[in-house]
């Protein structure tokens, strides 16, 4: 473990959520500099040379969602950020936004300032009352010393920030959910094109940027694209990375690595291992609960977008979680199913129907009136979903239910076969 | 365009194709080229996929997709394959671009929409033997046309609110809905009345109101309309009938100067509804629900079967039972006595005791037969129609003007409906300065000037109208007409645009068009034209009235033309509510 961690670099500081013990490690620095040395575009040009992808789930170039904005203005630009961090399992940015606030806030101000929006909204998971709390006072702290409001830093740049609470809803994390909600609307995803950064917030340009990702546009600010680029696996897959890691491990929590740090270093030297020696590893979803599972044997990748894209599975939002041999696969995913039928907007309807359909049979199978043709049919469903949605969240269900079906499909016709969970007999016995 | 009919059950087996790849056709500067189902299809830039398949004669099934509403894309039922999209895309949000090469019904494309249909279904109450819905229901024609026919789904249903009164004529069913938010966008965008919403969410998402404020607005009709499936049921249709039982004859409303084009629909000689017929020059899609009721009159007022007289003073011949008739119909009698009576008139007291009172509300045939008769042939110096007005004329079609066919009386010389000349006849009538007066088409009672007592000053009063009004109850002759419904003939509305109304129902009784009865009458004071049909009446109304030249029944077609006088403001005058 020779890599420093930076993101994660102040969270263990008392005290940490203060601009003062922000900026004696050095913060706003990044911006001081980047707003005397860098025009918008320059900015835009070094996040791009960073190589930076977005931390939410997608893995996009940032700088390159950035130059999708329309070259007129217009209109006002808008930068929304996306703090509904609301996937089970990933709580990272959450970390940032109660321990270093300001780490995240300066990145928004610099992204702000490369994007030429003057207005930047701060979309926040509703549950996150702590974090809410801390936000606000760190940006209070921020209008008090002059990195918010007019004329930044005496650079004529202005920039204000709304706080805006979400209420609950898992889709408003979607980008376009969010702007719906945002504008006071049901949080609907929106027709894709037209992409937000064209028609977005209030029909303005808009660029929706995830927590994470805009405190790593700090970090290229302080120490430049070239040492971003050189961390993790140069060239598509740079920077530090914040990895959660939950289920069945000794010490589940968020863990900073590069990207591309193989899964079984997380998994046996960040969080400790397995937490029941007793139990190996049975299965694994590397990158949050709508991505793939990978069996144990798959489980040797490499933490990135591209190494796990090859392993047919995502990193998504890095929230990682583990699953030993003592798991029934089938409740694993009835749990997961619930979640998202309860969480579907009900917009459209491959997954309005058809979350609550899968949660029905999968209902049924664990509690032992399962049918032969249950397995085939959950696949059935999964596939009328899969790219037949508005938005991704039919991903987020077809996903899982496709590929725990398909590598644990012995499991699951064992449930149906037996009439009963074989997990729960064993442990009844 | 026919939006509010079902859809056809088509198998939507795509065309076969050329021997040769289709070349793409050569586009006009603003136009697109691209082949749909193999088919070399030119389209407008902007238009939708949706838009071109289906001038292009390929129909794309769609529930949320409304051509007089925003686009929603959440049905996902007009998912189509785009070469070098990897997704399928909806045809509904997506614009045509050159070159594409679209597939609607390759194996792909109906695989999705058969899945969709069970997606549609697995919550749906099934229950089509007793909705009212079922025979023109989208869930119904595209299962058929593209469902598997059978489902996979044999759990528990999601159970939700039913029948339950949505708004005052409107009631819903949750478990029929399907969510397309129709009748949202249309509360949101077109009636701007804004009272439902979505609640809930997965597949517990349910329509409905704010508290306190129901679906009441003057066009809630339109909703059940533009719901694609049985949740939104018009409560007077409400088992009234089968839509396969229902004959739909193209017409007009005639409850305002709006003349919003509509389907009426009839069986066993009944008017079950109206429903709007879509027109861009006049109500678009829609129509309000006092004019999708007007025909409730038709059943709520009594009427007279057969002509009606009365004894009249100085009428030597007295009053005939019509019921007693003799060998002569009792019309010939009535029309007899009704000339002899206005005869008496003329030759007691000149032709300046008589005048007319005519309705706003009949038709070009009629009034132009009652112009010729009264006005040329008996010298009944004056012809007034009245107005009549209520509420205003708001942002989408209701109109304060209340007679249908206001334009049509000014066009053809009688005036628009004016209370000044109805009064100065009604008090002259109640001074004794008229003695004799024809009415058609209007209760007296309450029309401005109009007291009791001019029908005791009277001498002979003939009445033609379709329903036994107060009016009709003092006539000494009362001529039964046909109800709306029972006529067919032209109205001219605000906009100058005349338009065809059909009929639909048998007349009552011995009811007859009012132009009919006036032609008749006409005879007995040596009307020479024929006039066997209203399309007979309207040649010659439009080869001796200039604002009706160039106008037949052929060039009014089912939408109507605009009278000539309007024909110009008409090119660019703006689809209303657009």
């Amino acid at each position: 473990m020779a890599f420093e961690p930076i993101l994660t670099r102040n969270v263990r500081k008392p005290g940490s959520e203060t601009i003062d013990i922000y900026m004696e490690a050095g913060g706003y620095q990044g911006l001081r500099r980047a707003l005397k040395e860098f025009t918008p575009e320059k900015l835009v040009e070094e996040v791009k040379a960073s190589g930076l992808r977005g931390r939410g789930g997608a893995g996009f170039s940032t700088g390159m969602k950035w130059g999708f904005l329309p070259k007129t203005k217009d209109k006002p630009r808008y930068l929304c950020v996306n703090a509904d961090e609301s996937e089970p399992g990933t709580f990272k940015d959450r970390l940032l936004i109660e321990k270093d606030p300001h780490l995240v806030l300066e990145g928004i101000i610099l992204s702000a300032y490369a994007i030429e929006s003057s207005l930047a909204f701060f979309y926040i998971r509703g549950e996150f009352h702590q974090g809410c709390r801390t936000f606000e006072k760190a940006v209070q702290e921020a209008y008090a010393k002059g990195y918010l409001g007019r004329n930044i830093l005496g650079s004529g740049f202005n920039l204000d920030i709304i706080i805006y609470r979400g209420a609950g809803a898992y889709i408003c994390g979607e980008e376009t959910a969010l702007l719906e909600s945002l504008e006071g609307k049901r949080g609907y995803p929106r027709i894709k094109p037209p992409f937000p950064a064209i028609v977005g917030l209030y029909g303005c340009p808009t660029i929706i940027n995830n927590v994470e990702t805009l405190a790593n546009v700090t970090l290229i600010a302080e120490r430049g694209a070239a040492w971003f680029a050189s961390i993790g696996r140069p060239p598509k897959n740079t920077g530090p990375k914040l990895f959660c890691l939950s289920g069945h491990v000794k010490r589940p929590g968020v863990f900073e690595a590069p990207l591309g740090v193989p899964f079984l270093e997380l998994l046996n030297e960040y969080a400790g291992g397995m937490k029941h020696p007793e139990r190996p590893l049975k299965a694994a979803v590397p990158g949050g609960s709508s991505m793939k599972i990978l069996p144990a044997a798959k489980c040797d990748v490499l933490m990135d977008f591209d190494s796990l894209a090859a392993a047919g599975t995502s990193l998504g939002s890095a929230g990682g979680f583990v699953m030993d041999t003592g798991t029934c696969i089938v409740r694993a995913l009835h749990n997961v199913a619930r979640f998202y039928a309860h969480e579907s907007c009900g917009q459209c309807t491959p997954c309005r129907e058809g979350t609550g359909w899968l949660v029905k049979i999968l209902t049924r199978l664990e509690r032992g009136d399962g049918r032969p043709e249950d397995v085939d049919l959950l696949a059935g469903i999964a596939g009328k979903i899969e790219g037949n949605t508005v938005c991704p969240f039919g991903e987020a269900i077809a996903w899982p239910v496709e590929s725990y079906v398909r590598v644990f499909k012995d499991e699951f016709e064992e449930h149906a076969r037996r009439k009963a969970c074989p997990m729960r007999a064993a442990a009844a016995r | 365009m026919p939006e509010l009919s079902p859809p056809p059950h088509q198998p939507n087996v795509p065309a076969p194709a050329p021997p040769d790849a289709a070349p793409l056709p050569q586009a006009g500067p603003d136009e697109v080229a691209l082949v749909i189902d193999d088919r070399p299809v030119v389209a407008k830039k902007g238009t939708t996929l949706l838009q071109a398949a289906e001038e292009a004669g390929v129909l794309v099934p769609h529930y949320c997709y409304h051509p007089g509403l925003s686009i929603a894309g959440n049905c996902r039922m007009c998912l189509v394959e785009i070469e070098k999209m990897p997704k399928l895309q909806i045809a509904c949000a997506t614009a045509v671009a050159p070159g594409m090469v679209v597939r609607t019904a390759n194996d792909r494309v109906r695989g999705v929409r058969a899945g969709i249909q069970e997606f549609l279904l697995i919550n749906h109450p099934l229950d089509c033997p007793i909705c009212d819905q079922a025979g023109e229901c989208r869930l119904q024609s595209y299962e058929s046309a593209y469902g598997q026919g059978y489902s996979r789904f044999q759990e528990d249903k999601v159970h939700s609110a039913k029948r339950y009164d949505i708004g005052r004529d409107v009631k819903f069913d949750a478990e029929r809905c399907i969510k397309c938010t129709r009748c949202i966008r249309f509360c949101d965008e077109v009636s701007l009345s804004h009272e439902l919403a979505l609640f809930q969410r997965g597949d517990h998402a349910i329509i409905g109101t704010f508290p306190g404020r129901p679906l009441d607005n003057p066009y809630s009709g339109c909703t059940v309309d533009v719901c694609p499936v049985g949740a939104l049921t018009w409560k007077p249709f409400r088992f009234k009938s089968r839509v396969w039982f229902l004959k739909n004859i193209p017409s007009v409303c005639a409850g305002c100067a709006r003349g919003c084009n509509v389907d009426l629909a009839t069986f066993r000689d009944r008017i079950h509804r109206l429903t709007p017929r879509a027109n861009p020059e006049v109500n678009r899609f829609w129509m309000c629900d006092e004019g999708r009721q007007s025909y409730a009159a038709l059943y709520d007022r009594p009427r007279f079967e057969s002509p009606v007289e009365r004894p009249a003073p100085g009428d030597s011949r007295g009053a005939r039972d019509a019921s007693a008739a003799g060998p002569d119909s009792p019309w010939d009698t009535a029309l007899d006595r009704a000339a002899a009576l206005l005869r008496g008139v003329v030759e007691r007291h000149g032709a300046k005791a008589l005048a007319a009172v005519v309705s706003a509300r009949l038709t070009v045939e009629d009034l132009y037969v009652a112009k010729r008769v009264l006005g040329e042939l008996l010298g009944v110096p004056r012809l007034a129609a009245p107005p009549h007005e209520a509420g205003e004329d708001d942002h989408l079609l209701l109109r304060r003007d209340k007679t249908p066919n206001a334009r049509g009386a000014e066009a053809l010389g009688i005036g628009a409906p004016s209370s000044g000349r109805v009064k100065e006849i009604l008090e002259d009538a109640a001074r004794g300065g008229v003695r004799g007066l024809v009415v058609v088409g209007e209760d007296l009672t309450g029309l401005p000037g109009f007291s009791e007592v001019l029908y005791d000053r009277l001498d002979a009063l003939v009445v033609i109208d379709w329903w036994k009004s107060p009016t009709v109850d003092r006539a000494h002759v009362a001529l039964p007409a046909c109800g709306y419904g029972e006529f067919e003939g032209t109205m001219v509305n605000f906009q100058g645009r005349v338009q065809r109304l059909r009929a639909g129902l048998r007349p009552h009784g011995e009811a007859d068009p009012v132009w009919r009865i006036l032609r008749d009458l006409g005879r007995r004071f040596g009307l020479a034209n024929e006039y066997a049909t209203p399309r007979a009446v309207f040649e010659d109304a439009a080869a001796k009235v200039a604002a009706l030249s160039g106008l037949s029944y052929r060039a009014l077609g089912d939408l109507g033309a605009p009278l000539a006088a309007a024909r110009e403001r008409f090119a660019g005058a703006p689809a209303p509510g657009a």
